[in-house]
């Protein structure tokens, strides 16, 4: 049988098991993470201007912030348009464009992956997402999502 | 004017009781007499840990975390506030040797054994602060947003992502956005200012108490009931003090004559979220680390193996139960410390040069 003074002392632990998990949802709800905004459809660089396409006549590659502020790369190989994720499998360096080897090159790890983003060596290990990347009407990059 | 102090001092000495508590902390406190410079690790964690606070406190000052401002404000202090280079400085390189002094202050303890029965708790302690001391100084590494601050954060955090199942969640609440950003910094600053500090204060209280309740460990090989006892003032104070002072002396020599070993050239460029520099590496404590998982070839296992590491660490003094302290009497478990103190710097040089 419970005693009065163990009915007590279960009721102010209950209560103040109850006043600690009111301060808990607050406090997830202001630390939960938040959401990128997404939706942008074109290469943008860091000031968040369009990024023009004509760039990739003068350099091989170009990096910037795609969908979902995603950093992409954009390569110009074999005078075909590539976009893929510029952010390692790894741990989430930017990768770098080989143009001489035709590899993307990880410089935190020194993973590689080959034209088409595919890991070849090193520790990552899944291949770079790829983007459908187009030049649209005003000479820009336009990306959307899924493979080329 | 004497007679006058004098009497106000007995007043606030007999409702405090701070000369009981001095003689008890300090001149009737009886250690061993044969303690040796290893003992005075401790000591210099404090004086650390101190040097810290001050040196921080006085850097919040101008320091503004705001993403667009972090390295402006650092500049700012470093090159237009009297004395700003130096508390700057200071802070960055007592991080560095804070670190370094943790790691002797461990490694003294597994040597001579200091962590077996009755003082488990202390070592225990000892290890959740020394993962502690690790993250302040990652929390705090982010905080100039500059080129290294900004690739050491994100390569660091992705790592949780690692975690089956869970990790790029962990990642995602860690940095508060996918990606390290405003979110991230004002994390990092919270928990390197505030939460991560208080947290050590508050481990190092209870390391201290427990070391008080159990005593100071003599050394190996000697018997403590038989060994002379010595007051800890003046006796143990002077040793303190005199590995102190040529702790000074050599961060002295660092702040003024080697400032680029705090400060690589990828710490003096501001945080460019668009471009990875070509040889970043993290700091010389997490070089093992680092070489580690270049090494081990999935991802998950290369932290699962570290962490395995961590938890033995946590765990030893249940692990190794024998009551045998002398080094040369545990030739299993010295050899083992000794290979793992070898592989930890190789794996550190292998890093810093791959």
């Amino acid at each position: 049988m419970t005693t009065r003074r163990g009915f007590l002392q279960r009721l102010v632990g209950v209560f103040a098991g109850l006043t600690g998990l009111s301060f808990l949802g607050p406090v997830v709800a202001y630390l939960a993470p938040k959401k990128e905004k997404g939706g942008r459809k074109i290469l943008l660089d860091p000031n968040g201007s369009p990024v023009k396409a004509d760039i990739l006549n003068k350099e091989p590659s170009v990096v910037g912030f795609g969908i979902n502020g995603e950093p992409t790369i954009v390569i110009k190989y074999e005078g075909e348009l590539r976009a893929f994720s510029a952010v390692c499998t790894h741990l989430g360096c930017l990768v770098k464009w080989k143009p001489a080897k035709a590899e993307f090159f990880c410089p935190c790890h020194a993973g590689r992956f080959d034209a088409n983003g595919v890991n070849i060596a090193g520790p990552p290990p899944e291949p770079l997402p790829r983007y459908r990347v187009y030049v649209t009407g005003d000479n820009l990059l336009g990306l959307e999502e899924g493979k080329a | 004017m004497k007679g006058l102090i004098l009497g106000v001092w007995r007043w606030v000495d007999e409702r405090t009781q701070i000369s009981r508590v001095v003689r008890a902390t300090l001149t009737e406190y009886m250690v061993p007499a044969n303690l040796n410079f290893w003992y005075t690790m401790g000591s210099l964690l404090i004086a650390c840990f101190v040097i810290q606070i001050v040196t921080g406190i006085l850097l919040l000052i101008y320091y503004v975390p705001e993403t667009s401002k972090a390295f402006e404000s650092v500049k700012f202090i470093t090159s237009a506030v009297p004395f700003g280079w130096l508390i700057r400085r200071l802070h960055a390189m007592t991080a560095n040797l804070f670190v370094l002094v943790l790691f002797l202050h461990m490694l003294s303890t597994l040597y001579m054994g200091s962590y077996k029965k009755p003082r488990e708790i202390q070592w225990m302690t000892g290890v959740i602060l020394f993962g502690l001391v690790l993250t302040e100084a990652l929390s705090g590494y982010l905080l100039p947003w500059s080129q290294l601050s900004y690739w050491a954060t994100t390569v660091a955090t992705n790592a949780i992502g690692s975690i089956p199942k869970i990790g790029d969640m962990l990642v995602v609440w860690v940095r508060g956005t996918p990606k390290v950003s405003q979110f991230t910094l004002g994390r990092f600053f919270a928990m390197h200012v505030s939460l991560i500090p208080f947290t050590i204060l508050m481990f190092i209280a209870i390391h201290l108490l427990f070391m008080r309740l159990t005593g100071i460990s003599a050394p190996p090989g000697t018997d403590k009931s038989k060994v002379a006892k010595v007051p800890f003032f003046p006796h143990m104070v002077s040793e303190d003090l005199t590995s102190l002072f040529i702790f000074l002396a050599a961060l002295t020599l660092l702040v003024f004559f080697f400032p680029q070993f705090a400060f690589p050239p990828d710490a003096l460029e501001p945080a460019n979220p668009l471009q990875t520099p070509a040889h970043i590496k993290p700091e010389w404590y997490f070089l093992a680390n680092y070489q580690a998982l270049k090494l081990v070839p999935n991802e998950f296992l290369g932290i699962l193996l570290q962490l395995v590491v961590g938890v033995i660490l946590f765990f030893l003094p249940f692990l190794d139960r024998s009551p045998e302290r002398r080094p040369l009497k545990r030739p299993v478990f010295t050899t083992l410390v000794t290979l793992g103190l070898l592989a930890y710097i190789a794996l550190a040089v292998w890093g810093h040069y791959s």
